[in-house]
């Protein structure tokens, strides 16, 4: 029963798996991928404060599905160094948001790879956020899921998500997985972040320096107590309850119910 | 006829039984993401508001328990652990006497604390899964204990159900009347029958 759900970790070989590239040295943080993903999305605007950064939403927000970080890093060489690095949600190939996602068909993967969701089969549990390695899931004002799918429609159709359509500098760029590691590679970065993350991320980051520079982490995981959780209790969840009624009937039709000492005399009588 | 359950106590009891049985039953439908059981509510959002409610139903019955078995449930002596040695005499086809047992056995005073404590676990990660926001580990921990404690009322709740009715014929009306014959009552709980004077 729990074997089910077998969508839920994507097999190393997934033909048409999609991915973006994104190349935090060739971002000018002009944010038009911000803009257009309102665009295409109708998310509307926000107001925020100015916090003295140029990043600008703080954070991912319910109706900023991606943010560019604007990083300042020490340098040699400069008096700053400046890391534009584009945000948005993984699309891991092992995801936790769909692992621990109690509802069916409210978080699920397209065939192109990406993690999408239904908001009409949300049910608003939050416990996506908690399973989430990377802290991207939001929740809307109706406390339905909200975060970036990759425009999973516009992919559909044949046409780059929204972002990787509006970036000048190719610095977002989309295609089919493997091309895109392919690419980075030949363009001479060793280590691409996300190649086998959590079975391999939907994006995909060529970093120049240690990750951690760019503000990501190291070795992402699914949290450890849902790990237990999916491979320990659930399946005990439902031997548990086998075992104790098949052990029930097996002491009534071996043992028997309870005998008083009358009825012990009545039948040696 | 001797009673052994008062009116509220059996109308606390089926509320108890109800509310835990709805709520193994869409648990199983949140854990296996089953959309055949979220389709007996309607939609998905419907079980959740149906579980969330049902544990506010639980909970609250849970506490009412306290006043009907938590003192029975904390006293023991030497006769609960010669229970215990013999198994309750349920690990054997023959009659057994069972030691002189109170109003309940040590079986059941066992079964009332893990309920007990299992369902304060179960109600309080809850209650945070469902109101408390802004909080990973928290969830995380919350999320942990409440599928640990649910492995424990799954395998614990039959076993108490079979006890109750087939394992043990002439037990089951006292969850119905309340009462149970004289006779029975003398064999079953001749500590109690002592202290109230019937024996």
């Amino acid at each position: 029963m729990w074997l089910r759900h077998r969508g839920e970790i994507m097999s190393a070989i997934t033909e048409n798996r999609k991915a973006l590239l994104i190349s935090p040295e060739l971002c000018i943080g002009c944010r038009g991928c911000q803009t257009a993903c309102k665009n295409w999305n109708q998310l509307p605007g926000q107001k925020t404060k100015n916090y003295g950064t140029m990043q600008n939403p703080p954070d991912l927000t319910p109706s900023a599905f991606n943010i560019i970080r604007y990083n300042e890093v020490p340098s040699d060489t400069n008096a700053v160094r400046w890391l534009f690095v584009s945000r948005r949600c993984m699309h891991c190939g092992d995801a936790g948001c769909m692992k621990i996602c109690p509802a069916p068909g409210a978080i699920y993967r397209t065939k192109d790879g990406a993690v999408a969701y239904d908001k009409d089969k949300c049910i608003g549990c939050k416990l996506c956020v908690a399973g989430c390695p990377f802290d991207v899931p939001r929740y809307d004002a109706q406390g339905k899921i909200s975060k970036c799918h990759l425009c999973f429609d516009r992919i559909a159709d044949g046409l780059s998500p929204a972002c990787a359509k509006t970036c000048p500098t190719g610095a977002i760029r989309f295609g089919d997985r493997d091309a895109l590691i392919d690419t980075a590679k030949k363009a001479g970065y060793a280590k691409v972040y996300g190649e086998a993350d959590l079975t391999g991320l939907g994006t995909l980051y060529a970093f120049k320096d240690a990750p951690k520079i760019y503000g990501m982490n190291e070795n992402p995981a699914i949290p450890e107590s849902i790990i237990f959780w999916n491979t320990v209790l659930k399946p005990l969840a439902v031997i548990g309850l086998g075992g104790v009624v098949a052990g029930a009937l097996l002491h009534y039709v071996t043992i028997g119910p309870h005998k008083d000492a009358d009825e012990e005399v009545k039948k040696h009588e | 006829m001797v009673r052994k359950a008062s009116v509220e106590e059996i109308i606390n009891h089926w509320i108890l039984a109800g509310s835990c049985i709805l709520l193994i039953i869409t648990g199983y439908g949140f854990l296996f993401k089953i959309e055949q059981i979220y389709a007996l509510f309607g939609s998905n959002i419907t079980m959740k508001i149906v579980h969330n409610w049902a544990g506010v139903v639980f909970t609250v019955s849970l506490f009412a328990t306290l006043f009907n078995y938590l003192h029975e449930a904390l006293a023991y002596d030497a006769n609960d652990w010669a229970w215990i040695k013999m198994g309750g005499g349920y690990l054997s086809k023959k009659h057994t006497v069972a030691p002189p047992m109170g109003k309940f056995n040590t079986g059941q005073k066992f079964y009332y604390l893990v309920i007990l404590l299992a369902g304060i676990a179960i109600s309080a990660s809850g209650f945070s899964i469902w109101l408390v926001q802004d909080n990973r580990s928290l969830t995380l921990a919350s999320h942990l204990t409440h599928n640990l404690a649910f492995v424990l009322f799954v395998m614990a709740v039959p076993v108490h159900a079979y006890l109750g009715t087939l394992a043990n014929p002439g037990t089951l009306r006292i969850m119905i009347y309340g009462t149970v014959p004289l006779e029975f009552a003398k064999k079953k709980y001749p500590k109690w029958m002592k202290e109230i004077g019937k024996m």
